[in-house]
């Protein structure tokens, strides 16, 4: 038997396919509740650093977010997975499912790049929008909100794109801790046939999908947003 | 330096000739003194134009006038109200509760003296030193007399030379945002009185396009119309059409001199001297941070008393 009918036979007959299905669903889900995450907790902080006043409060989160950000990008991703799963919950004492707490991992570490693209996207909005919302009489906050943000996030979304499509490709760490995605998948089969070179190119093949459709999704909603413009 | 008490400011200030009233406005970037004590009043129906060379202050005094640049020093008073901090320097009762005030009267000097020994050697560095009551003072003078930032800036039609129409809404939702966010008008007020300002200069079509298809001249128009959408008080100007193409100007000033003859108050900073001899009911010399020499347009263009206005109109009018 060749590699290819070998990697068939344990694909097919030995239901390897319920295994890459499963895990390419956990990659996907975990991407995307990463980012989700990260949009979220990022958004927050890009804010917090952009607010302008003498608070003493929000100079306290500032120095936070500051210090957030330089620690996540600081640090490799599998480091803080593994800090995560093994120092982080043990010691709050909290058991839950390593998917969670990959989940977890990958939001706030993408939280850190989301605070540094909206933070930039923000900036690279023209002062003269803020200037001429307040000079309309609109509190800061709305003019943020209704004018700043807007834009910002127009601006952002192919940025934000290509964050989604690395964290895709970083969740292949997983399997440090113990999670099934879908490159802990094809190598489960690969050990278990001692045949690695078609589930490896395979796996190969099933990331550069998944990062194809993302482009190609970005670039369609980067176009609508566009044309959106120019009615 | 003016030597008013705070009484006179208040009288003055409060007796509404003045719709606008700036008290020896001072403002610094770093170690640049950009603006070194500006004093003036503008009345209702007054079109105020402020020219001067490149450099000397005149967009920083419109910026300051609605506080999109905080004065260093100085107060800003819309209609009887104060709109930034209170500067003691300029209400000699607040001066007066200061520490140092009474250090140096305990020390012999007389009242005006010691008044004058705080202002001219600028004793007064930092507020907690001149004690609780000087904080008192001021902040009650400022609970007496002030007015929101954004009650003020509302009631202020600003516009920019750069247009600064906001890039991801259409014009009807430039023009009716700000009504409505800040609930002057219902949403159907709003559209209803924006569409009338459209069509006035002939650009109702343009209702829901986004700014980015717009001419300059179309923009600045609209965004003029969307400062009136505020029903401001005044307007201030600064350099319309300084980024405009020359066969667009005219419509602009056309616009903004429509405003004018309905009664419209303004302050305008521009360098079409034309324009600014045709509109002006008075006109201010801006040199170096300080006004220079003002007056009627007559006067100013006519017969310049100041060297530098002088050298100033020689290279503008050719
Ligand atoms: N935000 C700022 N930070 C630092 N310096 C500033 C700032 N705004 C203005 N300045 C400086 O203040 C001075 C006066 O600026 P301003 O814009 O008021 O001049 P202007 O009279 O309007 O000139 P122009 O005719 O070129 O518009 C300039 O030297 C400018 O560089
Ligand atoms: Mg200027």
């Amino acid at each position: 038997m060749n590699a290819w009918d070998i990697f068939i036979r344990q694909f097919i007959e030995k239901e390897g396919y319920t295994l890459v299905l499963q895990g390419l669903g956990t990659t996907l889900i975990i991407a995307v509740a990463g980012l989700a995450i990260g949009l979220i907790i990022g958004s927050i902080l890009a804010i917090v650093k952009i607010i302008p006043g003498k608070n003493p409060f929000l100079l306290v989160l500032q120095r936070f977010a500051d210090v957030y950000v330089a620690l996540f990008r600081g640090t490799p991703m599998v480091v803080q997975l593994l800090v995560v799963h093994f120092v982080l919950f043990p010691s709050l004492g909290i058991h839950i499912l390593s998917e969670i707490e990959g989940t977890i991992a990958f939001g706030l570490n993408s939280a850190a790049y989301v605070c540094e693209i909206m933070r930039g996207g923000i900036l690279s909005i023209d002062k003269g929008q803020t200037e001429a919302g307040r000079s309309l009489g609109l509190s800061y906050s709305t003019t943020m909100i209704k004018i700043v943000i807007p834009q910002a996030i127009k601006n952002v979304i192919p940025t934000m794109g290509n964050e989604f499509i690395s964290l895709v490709k970083e969740t292949s760490v997983l399997s440090f801790i113990a999670v099934v995605d879908v490159t802990k998948a094809f190598q489960t089969m690969a050990n278990s046939s001692y045949e690695y070179v078609v589930p490896y190119l395979m796996l190969a093949v099933v990331y550069l999908v998944i990062v194809l459709i993302a482009t190609f999704v970005i670039r369609i909603l980067e176009r609508r947003l566009r044309a959106s413009d120019k009615r | 330096m003016t030597n008013d008490n705070s009484n006179e400011v208040l009288q003055e200030a409060s007796n509404s000739e003045g719709m606008i009233k700036i008290q020896n406005l001072k403002k610094s970037f770093g170690k640049a003194n950009v603006l070194k004590g500006i004093t003036t009043t503008i009345k209702k129906g007054e079109k105020v134009v402020i020219i001067g060379p490149s450099g000397s202050g005149k967009s920083t005094i419109l910026r300051c006038t609605n506080l999109l640049e905080e004065p260093t020093s100085g107060e800003i008073w819309l209609d009887g109200k104060l709109i930034n901090e209170v500067d003691p320097y300029n209400h000699d009762d607040i001066l007066k509760i200061s520490s140092t005030f009474k250090k140096l009267t305990a020390e012999g000097y007389s009242e005006e003296l010691a008044l004058a020994e705080i202002k001219n050697n600028i004793l007064i560095k930092s507020d907690f030193k001149e004690g609780r009551e000087f904080v008192k003072a001021k902040k009650e003078f400022k609970k007496a007399n002030s007015i929101n930032i954004n009650e003020a800036r509302a009631r202020m039609g600003m516009v920019f030379q750069h247009f600064n129409l906001f890039n991801n809404l259409t014009v009807i939702q430039n023009m009716i945002l700000a009504p409505v966010q800040l609930k002057r008008k219902t949403k159907e007020e709003a559209i209803a009185d924006a569409e009338k300002l459209l069509d006035r200069i002939g650009l109702l079509d343009k209702r829901d396009v986004y700014p980015s298809t717009l001419s300059g001249g179309q923009k600045q128009r609209i965004a003029i119309v969307r400062s009136l959408c505020m029903n401001p008080e005044i307007m201030l100007f600064d350099e319309p059409t300084s980024a405009l193409d020359p066969e667009m100007v005219g419509e602009v000033l056309d616009l903004i001199q429509e405003l004018a003859n309905e009664g419209m108050t303004m302050i305008i900073v521009t360098h079409e001297m034309g324009f600014a001899k045709k509109i002006g009911t008075r006109v201010m010399f801006v040199d170096q941070g300080l006004v220079a020499e003002s007056g009627t347009p007559e006067e100013l263009f006519g017969n310049p008393k100041n060297a530098r206005l002088k050298d100033f109109l020689s290279k503008v009018l050719y």
